[in-house]
């Protein structure tokens, strides 16, 4: 069997191999890339209220004060005053900030964006151990699929023909946004 | 079709493998914790500059996160009206916002800043800007003095 056969029967495998962590990283890569507009791991809904001064004294009658008007049946919760006016009550998954003179505040709740929160946990590598060094095979392999790719076809659609052309293309992209942004 | 019950199998022990996985355990971020013993929020306020430059750990309730890189926390003090401000460097360390509420141990840096009053706006525009608060500039009249911790690793109890 000659190189070129090698080349393809590894480069069909190994492609197969990384469809589930390619779709995973590249989704989560478009995500994390506009994390200036978004929070790619996170919803976050704030609905502000007003509920009139709260009159209690102490912060254990604050919070049940607040928790009372506005109708949450929370058994479980924590609370801090990090300011004169402001108390912070913390739920799970929600937490209420309030300034206890106005009344005025935000409920927030937050929630993890499904699949993305754990494409973006891969993708960031925050296991961290082993993950590591299967995210640094997958590279390997990335390079592999690049490198045998050229190799493929062979003729004039082949890496001395068509292909020559796009993968000049290909690496004239960022050796371009580099003199742009960087050196110009 | 076996192979495909197989998968399946795995795929559902996984899940609630991940269910269960972190609930009530504490989460490493960073470097691993150094130091044994816990110095209040309250003294290093109390006299900040016996703190500069050193390493210290404190601990407290998580009052708030970064909304959108997790590059920083609010830990609350020991005292009421006190808290102390934890930065990392942008994608070194990513907190949760999901930890908000939580309890953590961290362990940094007490680094002063004394901000103009230009710095100073700008730091609470951009501030009120990742948290999707409203601001209003006129409001700051003079500069300020920060202290705040270069945070290295921390331990949030999940």
């Amino acid at each position: 069997m000659n190189w070129r056969k090698w080349n393809n029967i590894l480069h069909r495998d190994i492609g197969y191999l990384t469809v589930g962590l390619t779709i995973i990283f590249a989704i989560s890569g478009i995500a994390v890339n506009h994390i200036a507009d978004w929070n790619p791991n996170y919803k976050i809904e704030k609905n502000a209220f007003d509920i009139g001064t709260v009159t209690a004294v102490t912060e254990e009658d604050m919070v049940q004060e607040v928790l009372q008007k506005l109708n949450i049946d929370a058994e479980k919760y924590k609370s801090f005053r990090s300011s004169p006016q402001k108390l912070q009550i913390f739920l799970d998954n929600q937490n209420i900030e309030l300034n206890i003179q106005t009344g005025r505040g935000n409920l927030e709740v937050i929630r993890e964006r499904t699949l993305l929160h754990d494409f973006n946990f891969l993708h960031l590598n925050h296991p961290k151990k082993i993950w590591t060094y299967v995210s640094d095979i997958y590279a390997l392999a990335l390079l592999f699929l690049a490198i045998s790719g050229m190799f493929v076809l062979k003729g004039r659609k082949g890496i001395k023909g068509r292909g020559a052309w796009l993968v000049s293309i290909g690496v004239l992209i960022p050796i371009f946004f580099l003199w742009l942004y960087k050196y110009l | 079709m076996h192979m495909f019950r197989f998968l399946t199998i795995i795929f559902v022990v996984l899940l609630i493998q991940f269910s269960f996985a972190d609930e009530g355990k504490d989460k490493q971020y960073g470097q691993t914790l150094s130091l044994d013993s816990v110095t209040v929020i309250s003294d290093i306020l109390a006299s900040p500059d016996n703190y500069l430059g050193k390493k210290v750990l404190v601990q407290g309730r998580i009052l708030d996160v970064c909304k959108k890189r997790g590059c920083w926390m609010e830990i609350a003090g020991d005292k009421e009206f006190e808290s102390i401000r934890v930065k990392v460097d942008d994608g070194v360390i990513v907190f949760p916002l999901s930890a908000k509420g939580k309890v953590s141990k961290v362990e940094g840096i007490l680094e002063k800043f004394e901000l103009t009053l230009e710095q100073t706006i700008k730091r609470l525009e951009h501030h009120a800007e990742e948290q999707g608060e409203e601001f209003d500039p006129a409001t700051v009249t003079e500069g300020m003095t920060v202290y705040q911790l270069r945070g290295l690793g921390a331990l949030i109890n999940e």
